[in-house]
């Protein structure tokens, strides 16, 4: 959507020069590209060097919402993965007011569909940083260019467990509900349960600490080799814990559903 | 969205489920994980002179996880080792007719075949 309200500005420039320009409509690729880019610097509609942040300080048109733009940007925020959800929620309303479709409908088809894919972009990019665990996978996406290996490691004791369990828990709904079996299985199962739910706040616990590390990273903004380092390690600690916890997470939903 | 008939196929009568025991003689375990949705997969391989014997595996996981391992444990039987490691995800698409968003299970498949085939190759190595 936001890149159809950047051509849509391409083709309306076009036939807008038109009657100026008598050269080839079909413009070579690179020079198709060579305009996108300042498509991006430069209003879409009256051309004038774009100062503004989302609308044009001269003739005031809504601008298409970059896609190189990050959703932390995108709001004003600094990247960080602290952050406070009243401001964001504040600063949610005022743009959704500024892009809403129902305010464009009487505007041209250029501005309505820059309305539109600016709104979209907004509502993905809210829900994004609205829930921390989101925002944290934002973030490891984002930074995933900068950092060479944050891929996640295998935990292969949890899986071990995780199958262990597994087993246990077919066991179970194999065996007869009323059975003495059945009961010493229900209470290792809810015994587990507990375990596991003591792990899933231990990794919270753990996120939330690599959070803080990381934002105060940023905040020292040092460019030094040991800062750089430090940057992967958190990076790729939080991959691992967030991986994990997705595993955690799957197992306990079955186990509490089984023994419900 | 609807599972094919072979993938329901092999959920329904999963062939070779189970475990062999780790330290034994010929024996590779893998055990691959896809941190996106959480499944876990094991799978193992019994050798003897090079050639994969018998094959075992254990999925957490949805039923196109638990098809494709369990149809990679098919095909690994009678394999020599080296034919094993040219199973690609790819077949296991075509065979079960996974659609694009169960292309992972496929994947974790052939991971976990690496995985065991290399856990075998390590323990054969430092004998």
């Amino acid at each position: 959507m936001r890149l159809r309200g950047i051509f849509f500005s391409l083709s309306e420039r076009q036939s807008m020069n038109a009657h100026t320009h008598s050269t080839d409509d079909r413009c070579e690729n690179t020079d198709d590209r060579r305009e996108l880019q300042m498509a991006r610097s430069m209003c879409w509609h009256c051309q004038s060097e774009m100062a503004g942040e989302y609308f044009c300080d001269r003739c005031v048109k809504v601008q298409p919402v970059s896609k190189d733009l990050d959703y932390f940007t995108c709001f004003g925020l600094p990247r960080r993965l602290a952050l406070d959800p009243q401001t964001l929620e504040t600063k949610f309303y005022e743009l959704s007011r500024a892009f809403h479709p129902d305010f464009y409908q009487n505007k041209s088809d250029a501005e309505q569909t820059i309305s539109l894919g600016n709104s979209a972009m907004l509502n993905t990019a809210y829900r994004t940083l609205r829930d921390p665990i989101q925002r944290a996978e934002y973030l490891l996406d984002l930074e995933a260019g900068s950092v060479k290996d944050i891929r996640t490691t295998p935990p292969a004791d949890l899986f071990e467990e995780i199958l262990d369990l597994q087993d246990t828990l077919d066991e179970f709904r194999a065996s007869e509900r009323a059975s003495e079996h059945a009961s010493t299985l229900r209470t290792k199962l809810h015994a587990d349960r507990a375990v596991l739910e003591q792990r899933q706040r231990d990794m919270e616990a753990q996120l939330q600490q690599l959070f803080s590390r990381w934002d105060a990273l940023q905040d020292r903004a040092e460019v030094t080799e040991q800062a750089r380092v430090e940057r992967g390690r958190i990076l790729k600690d939080m991959r691992d814990i967030l991986s994990n916890r997705t595993y955690v997470k799957n197992i306990v939903n079955d186990l509490v559903a089984t023994i419900a | 969205m609807a599972y094919s008939e072979k993938v329901v196929d092999h959920f329904n009568n999963p062939r070779n489920m189970g475990s062999f025991k780790k330290e034994e003689d010929g024996v590779g375990t893998g055990i691959v994980g896809a941190p996106e949705c959480g499944d876990v997969m094991k799978l193992q391989i019994k050798v003897e002179n090079d050639t994969i014997v018998d094959a075992k595996f254990k999925t957490f996981g949805c039923g196109s996880a638990i098809a494709s391992s369990s149809l990679a444990t098919e095909w690994l039987k009678g394999k020599t080792v080296q034919e094993a490691g040219k199973i690609k995800n790819t077949d296991i698409v075509q065979e079960l007719n996974l659609p694009p968003v169960k292309i992972h299970c496929s994947v974790l498949a052939e991971d976990a075949i690496k995985a065991a085939l290399a856990d075998y190759q390590k323990k054969a190595d430092s004998k």
